[in-house]
């Protein structure tokens, strides 16, 4: 579709997932075994036969530039397709990081009229689900309208996190016009929580930001755009009701993870075909997973070019893993290229990339029973963890970490090094 | 290395890999879950800094010229890279189809003068191994050679299956006999040879024959400079199915000096058709799996011994797979059992079904002196139906569906239904 121009926002960070987006913007954390999370709005973007995209960086991009490289993955290499980076830039009077998420595509404006699309469909590189664009699409245009927003029903409990929207019921299930629109109300009006996915008509877009771009406060599409539009504009709200990862927090982000194991698993990777970039870290080079006699692993995903001589329960673990004799890994995710010593034990670990855990140590160990069972240690990326240490629940340890830097042999729950 | 141009002979029909081989060259042959036999030589060639190769294909190189594609797998983009499938062509001066290895090179003689290499580096795809080609153009160069051929000491009793030398102390060949019945020497030909370019073409214009190791090595030795280079690492020749299964077992081995990681072995992950990437295995809760090899995006919920498994395998709940090879996208349906096994790609086992299964009474008996030591052969896109047993020995061509009785007896082929 040449009239459509897909913009993603990659750059946040998230405070909430800790270490994990310390060197890198959330919508590059690994995922599933192999991904990165940005992997699934590009792969949605590519089933949709959307083949132009923009993608905004601002937090430490290094890592998703490897990652998009020139597109190829997701086969927008072409006359008329293609995925660009677009770096935050030093203009000649005001330079200034985004000051939210409207500004930062109206500061990427021009990157648009170069291809003068007749709509402009925005995402978040944050989030894991698995969208046809295209009924979106049509049901926009079918409408006349200017905005069309996505909503999914959540929890009315979890409602205050989101952008709510109160939606007409013009077309019943599909979608209707939206009678109002909050941004992470105390008390929200219903339960149609906002993906950050807005399709706009080019030429309103255009207006909206000009007008608003003035103002020169905050700018972000929920609490400054939206919301002001509903009554002069024709806004719409589409609703999905698939799989939505929103996972903004460890314990969301784990738990996420999580959807990938079991016999029907809600996210079914496979079925869902995401592609990710194989040379990112060369997943292509890599030889198959070599399983020992005395393994043992079951509900788990294993990605190649592992080596498994220990136990593996419920966990993920991403390529280039080893795990050796007699240590055990349950409820946890590996990233990347780690090594997990002999006899070490982990419980509801996430373990970034490039971790060096020595012999009998024990992490995530329940030494507070008052913890509730899915409280996750994290250590951070290139961190070695030493031989015979105890690391409880609810532990951070920072990138970077070697065994000189820990003082003692215990580690208490809630600690962070 | 700018100076050296790299012939990969890659047109082998490969009988002996019986069905592995009848809708593919052997190169192209899978092999160790994700690569293909000439992954190796092609990784070896890279891996010695060279950069620039023509592949000679012949005989069903469909799946060889979409494994090699562009190139990129294995580093040969670039200004001053190429890799080039050579397919026969008639020409004014051949219309035929290849004689021998020196009658391919011939046929292909003016891909290597746009190259214009100084030394010619002539391989074949059909060989497991790790090699440094570059310390044995350093020898050629060393020994002032015209001919340098790759030579390693093999069991006598296997020496009859070779190209077999004699070398003096220096190393240079002074007697050669091709695939002698009484060898006179362990020294064997591993099919690689360096040429200087110039005595190549040389050579290839007077008549001297139309094969390296049949006419060339032997018509030439008393006249030029003939070297052997004394090859001491890990090399098997895959071109039956035992040793191709054998060789496959080598990789479970921890003793094995058939290292995949260190080799730096690459392949072409990329498969036609498919528009997704492979994603990673999923093993179930009731799975065990035990000193075995797993690719990507299998699914195993069932158990796994001593195997090897190519990416997409779906091994469902209580199937037993021991002692055996299961190519791409195969699929072993519940309860049922494969012991000692190799499966092709695209097989669907149904349920209950016993694959390799009773005593070892025979030799296959269409081809007795390539298949007698049990293993059976099941060939691409088979629908093996619920309850089958398929004794040992046996063969089944590729996609025969309907099978008229469940039981095939050891030793026995499968053509198409009976």
């Amino acid at each position: 579709m040449n009239k459509i121009l897909a913009m993603i926002l990659a750059g946040g960070r998230v405070n909430e997932l800790n270490v994990l987006t310390l060197f890198r913007p959330k919508s590059a954390v690994p995922f599933g075994g192999m991904f990165r999370i940005i992997d699934f709005p590009l792969s949605n973007l590519m089933y949709s036969r959307i083949e132009r995209v923009g993608i905004l960086l601002q937090y430490r991009s290094s890592s998703l530039i490897t990652h998009i490289s020139n597109g190829a993955s997701w086969d927008m290499v072409g006359r008329n397709r293609g995925a660009f980076i677009l770096p935050p830039y030093k203009a000649a009077s005001s330079s200034t990081w985004y000051k939210g998420t409207a500004d930062a595509i109206y500061q990427n404006f021009d990157f648009i009229d170069e291809f003068d699309p007749e709509l402009v469909l925005i995402l978040s590189g944050d989030h894991i689900y698995r969208m046809d664009y295209t009924p979106l699409i049509e049901y926009h245009q079918s409408k006349n309208a200017d905005l069309t927003a996505v909503f999914t029903p959540v929890d009315i409990s979890s409602a205050h996190r989101f952008g709510i929207a109160q939606i007409d019921n013009e077309d019943n299930e599909t979608g209707g016009r939206l009678i109002d629109y909050q941004e992470k109300p105390a008390n929200p009006i219903s339960s149609w929580a906002s993906l950050t996915i807005y399709l706009f008509k080019t030429s309103v877009l255009k207006k909206r930001l000009n007008e608003i771009g003035q103002e020169n406060s905050s700018f972000e599409f929920g609490r400054d755009i939206i919301p002001r539009m509903i009554n002069n504009y024709r806004v719409y709200g589409y609703k999905f009701y698939g799989y939505w990862g929103y996972t903004r927090t460890i314990n969301e982000f784990w738990r996420a993870n999580m959807d990938t194991l079991g016999d029907s698993p809600k996210i079914d990777i496979e079925n869902w075909g995401i592609r990710t970039n194989l040379d990112h870290r060369s997943i292509r080079d890599r030889i198959p997973t070599v399983i020992t006699s005395s393994a043992s692993i079951n509900n788990s995903l294993v990605a190649h070019g592992c080596h498994i001589e220990g136990d593996v329960n419920n966990s993920i673990l991403f390529p280039g893993i080893t795990v050796e004799k007699g240590a055990v890994i349950n409820n946890s995710i590996l990233m990347f290229d780690s090594i997990v010593g002999e006899g070490s034990i982990l419980d509801n670990v996430i373990s970034d990339t490039d971790v060096k855990i020595g012999q009998y140590s024990n992490i995530g160990y329940a030494d507070d029973k008052d913890l509730d069972d899915h409280a996750l240690t994290v250590l951070g990326r290139n961190c070695e963890i030493p031989s015979d240490v105890r690391i409880g629940r609810n532990c951070t340890i920072s990138p970077n970490i070697k065994p000189q830097n820990f003082k003692t042999k215990s580690i208490l729950s809630g600690e962070t090094i | 290395m700018d100076q050296i141009l790299a012939m990969l002979l890659a047109g082998g029909v490969g009988s002996r890999l019986n069905v592995l081989a009848r809708l593919r060259a052997k190169p192209a042959v899978p092999f160790g879950g994700i690569y293909r036999i000439i992954d190796f030589t092609l990784s070896n060639i890279v891996n010695s800094g060279i950069f620039k190769a023509g592949i000679l294909t012949q005989y069903k190189p469909y799946s060889l010229m979409k494994h090699i594609g562009t190139g990129v797998p294995w580093d040969f983009i670039g200004r001053k890279r190429t890799v080039k499938i050579l397919p026969p062509a008639t020409g004014e001066k051949y219309s035929d189809w290849y004689k021998g290895t020196a009658d391919a090179i011939t046929q292909n003689i003016s891909f290597i003068r746009s190259h214009h290499p100084k030394y010619t580096l002539i391989l074949s795809g059909d060989h497991i191994y790790y090699m440094n080609y570059i310390s044995m153009v350093n020898f050629h160069i060393l020994k002032n050679a015209d001919i340098t051929v790759g030579m390693m000491k093999v069991p006598m009793e296997n020496a009859n299956q070779f190209g077999i030398g004699v070398a003096d102390s220096e190393h240079r060949i002074i007697g050669w006999e091709e695939k002698p019945p009484q060898p006179k020497s362990d020294l064997a030909s591993m099919g690689i040879y360096v040429f200087n370019t110039d005595f190549l073409f040389h050579i290839l214009n007077e008549n001297y024959g139309t094969d390296f190791g049949q006419h060339i090595i032997p018509n030439t030795l008393k006249t030029y400079r003939v070297f052997a280079f004394p090859f001491t690492g890990y090399w098997q020749d895959v071109g039956t199915i035992q040793a191709y299964w054998e060789t496959n077992m080598d990789i479970l081995k921890s003793t094995t000096k058939l290292n995949l990681q260190n080799w730096k072995i690459r392949t072409n992950v990329e498969e036609e058709d498919m528009e997704t990437d492979r994603s990673p295995s999923y093993i179930g809760r009731n799975a065990r799996i035990k000193n075995s090899l797993i690719s990507s995006n299998c699914i195993i919920e069932g158990h796994v011994v001593n195997s090897i498994l190519s990416p997409g395998v779906r091994v469902k709940q209580n199937a037993t797979i021991k002692d055996s090879i299961i190519m791409h996208d195969t699929i072993i349906n519940e309860n049922s059992e494969v012991d000692y096994v190799i499966l092709d790609k695209n097989i669907k086992i149904g349920v209950n079904c016993m694959i390799g299964t009773g005593e070892l009474t025979t030799s296959n008996i269409k081809n007795p002196d390539h298949l007698r030591s049990g293993i059976s052969i099941i060939g691409k896109g088979c629908t093996i139906p619920d309850n089958m047993r398929i004794g040992r020995n046996c063969v089944i061509y590729p996609n025969v569906i309907h099978f008229n009785s469940d039981y095939i007896t050891c030793g026995a082929t499968i053509e198409s239904a009976i």
